[in-house]
C-alpha cells in the first residue's frame, strides 16, 4: 500500500474519492437529525452538538476541495479509490465471494462455506494456479476452524449439514 | 479505610499465587489466542468458561480469570502488529507504528518490544495498584457526567492529531464515528434514532462488527494489491528468523523504561475510571507520547515509542479496572463485571470489608496479575520469533483467511447474521477511508465513544434540567476543557518552535 501511496503521491489530489466520506457523513447526519426531530430536547442535544460540528467540518473540506480544484492541485476523479486499476477484477471478485459467503453461511454452515470461500477466493487471487495446494489449505483451515471454534470453544458459529452430522461424534 | 499489611504479608501472597501456576499457564495461552482473534474477547471467553470457573473455588477461579484477562490484552496486539488488525478495540492504536515496523521486516522485533512493554507496564502498574489501592479508588468518585463529557471530547481531539495526517480529515472521521455511535435507542426515552429501520441496531452499533469491518475486511481488500505484507525493503531486511531480533527488540524496549513507566501509569489511572477502558488509554498514551517526543515526525512510520506507548498503557488498564471492583464494588470494565458475578455466585461481597475478611481474595487478583506477567516473560517472549513468520505468507492466502475468520467472528457475540452484513458495510467504509486518508482508527474511536458520550450528555442534561451550560459547571471539568484546548494547540506550537529553531540554526 505504501508503494501505491508513493506512486500516487506524484498525481493530483483525487477530489471525487476524497469527498466520499464527507458526503456520506453529511447525508447520514441529515438523516439522523430527521429521526430525532420530534424527540425530547434532552435526547437530541448530544447528536445536535456533534452533528452540527460534523456538518461544519464537511463544509470546510468542501471549500478546501473547491479551492484545490480551482488552483489545479486537484482533479474531480476517483483514482485514489480504484488504483491500481489492474486489481479491479480481483477486488470485485473477492467482494462478490464475500457477499456470497454471508448469504450462504446460514444454510451451509461454517465449515462447508468457509471451505468453498477459501478455495474460490484463493483461486481467484492466484489466477487459478496452485489448485492442489489451495484445496488442501482450504480443507485444513476450515476443518481446523471447526475443531477449534465449534468443538473446543463451543462458539456459536452458524451450523449447517456438516456441523449437524458431526454432532453425533463430538 | 485503614489497611496495614507488612512486607511478609505481600511475600506470602505472592508465594501463594505462584502455587497456582498450573492454572495460570493454560490461561495465558488461551488468553493469547482469544485476544488475537477479533470477535473473541476475554469477557466472552470467561462467559463461555463460566461452568469451569464456577466449579473452581473462588481463589482459583479468580486467578484463572485474571491470567486470561491479562494475556488476552497482550494477545490483541499480535495481529495488530503483524497484519494491521487489532484483536480488540484496546489495541486499535498499536498498528499505527507496529504495522509499519512489520512492513519494514521488523515484525519479530516489534513483537518483542510489544511483549516487553506489555509485561513491564502490566507488572509495574499491578504493583503500584497493589500499594495504592485505597487512594486510586477515590479517582472514580471525582469524575461525574460533565467531566466524562470533556474526557470524551479529549478522545476525539486525539483522533485529529494522531490518526490522520490531515487534521480536518481526522476530525471528520472521528465525528462521523461519533454519529454512527449514536445509532440506536436513547437510554432515557428508548426512542430509535438513525437505525434505518433495522431492529438489530436498536441496541446500538455492535463494536465487534465495526472493528472487524473497519480493520480486517478493509485491510484484506487493501493487501491483495501487494504479493506480501512486507515491502521490498522489508523482505530484504527480514532475513532468516533467529533469536537476535527478539533480544534486540527486548533491549530497545527496556532502554525506553521511562516511557513504559509513564504510559502504563496513564493506563492505570484511566483504567480506574469505570467505562473508560483500554481504547481510550492507548490513544491518550499515544498522543501524549507524540506530543512530548523529540521526533514526533517519525510517529506512524514504525517508531519504537509509538508502539511502546499504547501497549504499555492498555496493559496498565488491566490492573486499573480491578481497583474500583475490589474497593468500591463497581467493575471498571466487562471482564471485571463478570468477575463480580463469579464472586457473588460464591457468596463473596466485594468492597472495603473484603480487605479485612478475605485479604487473599482482595489482593489475590493483583498478585495473580503480577505473577501472570512474570510468567509471560519466559512463556510468551520467545514466541515472537515464530509468530512473525506469518508476515511472509502470501496475501493470496492471507486475505481470504482474514475475511472468512473475522467475518464469522463478527457473528459470535450476538449470533445475528445481520452483524456479518454490518461488518461488510464497515469494511467498505474502512476501505474508502484507508484509500483516501481518513484513518479507520479515527472512525472506530468515534464509534466506541459515541454511546458513552451520549449517555453522559443525557445524564448531565437531566440533572441540569436541559441547561447546556452544565458542561462548563464543574471546576474539574473546566480544568479539563483548558487542558483539551492546550492539547489541541500544543502540537502546532511545538511544530512552530521546531520550525523556528530550524530556521535560526546556522548549520541547518
Amino acid at each position: 500500500m505504501a508503494e501505491n501511496a508513493e506512486a500516487q503521491g506524484s498525481e493530483k489530489v483525487s477530489i471525487g474519492s476524497e469527498l466520499i466520506i464527507p458526503v456520506a457523513a453529511f447525508f447520514f447526519t441529515i438523516y439522523y437529525f430527521i429521526t430525532i426531530w420530534n424527540a425530547p430536547w434532552t435526547a437530541q442535544v448530544a447528536a445536535f452538538i456533534v452533528g452540527s460540528i460534523l456538518l461544519f467540518l464537511v463544509v470546510l473540506i468542501v471549500i478546501k476541495s473547491v479551492r484545490s480544484l480551482s488552483s489545479g492541485e486537484g482533479e474531480l476523479n476517483f483514482n485514489n479509490l480504484v488504483n491500481p486499476k489492474s486489481f479491479i477484477p480481483k477486488r470485485l471478485g473477492l467482494l462478490a465471494l464475500t457477499i456470497g459467503y454471508i448469504f450462504i453461511v446460514p444454510s451451509l454452515g461454517f465449515t462447508i462455506t468457509t471451505f468453498l470461500f477459501l478455495s474460490m477466493a484463493m483461486l481467484v487471487l492466484s489466477d487459478f494456479r496452485k489448485k492442489r495446494l489451495i484445496f488442501a489449505l482450504a480443507a485444513t483451515l476450515s476443518l481446523g476452524g471447526y475443531l477449534l471454534f465449534i468443538v473446543a470453544f463451543k462458539t456459536r458459529f452458524p451450523a449447517g449439514p456438516f456441523e449437524t452430522f458431526m454432532k453425533g461424534f463430538f | 479505610m485503614e489497611l496495614d499489611y507488612d512486607l511478609a504479608f505481600y511475600v506470602e501472597m505472592f508465594a501463594r499465587t505462584f502455587s497456582f501456576w498450573w492454572v495460570i499457564l493454560p490461561a495465558i495461552f488461551l488468553g493469547l489466542i482469544v485476544g488475537a482473534i477479533p470477535g473473541f474477547s476475554a469477557a466472552n471467553t470467561i462467559i463461555i468458561l463460566l461452568p469451569l470457573t464456577l466449579a473452581m473455588d473462588p481463589e482459583t477461579g479468580l486467578t484463572f480469570m485474571v491470567a486470561l484477562y491479562a494475556s488476552s490484552r497482550m494477545g490483541a496486539g499480535i495481529p495488530a502488529i503483524l497484519v494491521n488488525i487489532p484483536g480488540t478495540a484496546g489495541a486499535a492504536a498499536t498498528p499505527l507504528d507496529g504495522y509499519p515496523m512489520t512492513k519494514q521486516g521488523r515484525g519479530q522485533q516489534a513483537l518483542a518490544m510489544s511483549f516487553v512493554a506489555s509485561i513491564a507496564g502490566g507488572l509495574l502498574t499491578t504493583v503500584v495498584a497493589l500499594i495504592s489501592l485505597p487512594w486510586l479508588a477515590q479517582i472514580a468518585f471525582y469524575l461525574h457526567s460533565v467531566e466524562m463529557i470533556v474526557i470524551m471530547f479529549f478522545g476525539i481531539s486525539l483522533i485529529a492529531t494522531i490518526a490522520a495526517k490531515d487534521t480536518l480529515k481526522g476530525l471528520i472521521a472521528g465525528f462521523f464515528g461519533l454519529m454512527i455511535g449514536f445509532i440506536g435507542t436513547d437510554v432515557v426515552y428508548e426512542t430509535p434514532r438513525g437505525t434505518f429501520g433495522f431492529l438489530e441496531l436498536y441496541d446500538k452499533v455492535p463494536l465487534i462488527p465495526a472493528l472487524v469491518g473497519l480493520f480486517a475486511i478493509s485491510e484484506a481488500f487493501a493487501i491483495i494489491e501487494n504479493q506480501s505484507i512486507l515491502t521490498e525493503r522489508g523482505k530484504a531486511a527480514m532475513g532468516k528468523p533467529g533469536w537476535a531480533a527478539t533480544f534486540e527488540g527486548a533491549r530497545i524496549a527496556a532502554s525506553k523504561w521511562w516511557h513504559i513507566t509513564w504510559n502504563s501509569i496513564i493506563g492505570l489511572v484511566i483504567g480506574v475510571v469505570p467505562g473508560a477502558g483500554a481504547a481510550i488509554a492507548s490513544f491518550v498514551a499515544y498522543q501524549q507520547s507524540k506530543t512530548y517526543s523529540k521526533t514526533p515526525e517519525l510517529y506512524g512510520t514504525g517508531h519504537v515509542e509509538g508502539l511502546i506507548a499504547p501497549e504499555s498503557a492498555n496493559n496498565g488498564v488491566t490492573s486499573g479496572t480491578l481497583v474500583p471492583l475490589l474497593v468500591i464494588g463497581i467493575p471498571g470494565g466487562a471482564t471485571a463485571a463478570i468477575m463480580l458475578v463469579v464472586l457473588q455466585f460464591h457468596g463473596v461481597t466485594v468492597g472495603p470489608d473484603l480487605f479485612l475478611t478475605s485479604p487473599e481474595l482482595a489482593f489475590g487478583p493483583f498478585t495473580a496479575m503480577a505473577v501472570t506477567y512474570a510468567i509471560m516473560v519466559f512463556s510468551v517472549l520467545p514466541l515472537a520469533r515464530y509468530m512473525s513468520n506469518i508476515t511472509v505468507v502470501s496475501t493470496i492466502y492471507m486475505a481470504p483467511i482474514i475475511i472468512s475468520f473475522t467475518l464469522v467472528g463478527s457473528f459470535v457475540p450476538r449470533a445475528y447474521l445481520f452483524d456479518m452484513n454490518l461488518a461488510l458495510v464497515f469494511g467498505v467504509i474502512g476501505y474508502v477511508a484507508r484509500k483516501t486518508g481518513y484513518h479507520v482508527a479515527a472512525i472506530l474511536i468515534g464509534v466506541i465513544l459515541g454511546p458513552l458520550m451520549e449517555t453522559y450528555f443525557l445524564r448531565a442534561m437531566k440533572m441540569s434540567q436541559g441547561d447546556i451550560m452544565v458542561i462548563f459547571s464543574s471546576s474539574i471539568g473546566n480544568t479539563l476543557w483548558v487542558l483539551l484546548v492546550i492539547s489541541m494547540a500544543l502540537p502546532y506550537f511545538m511544530d512552530y518552535r521546531r520550525n523556528k529553531a530550524a530556521l535560526n540554526d546556522p548549520y541547518g
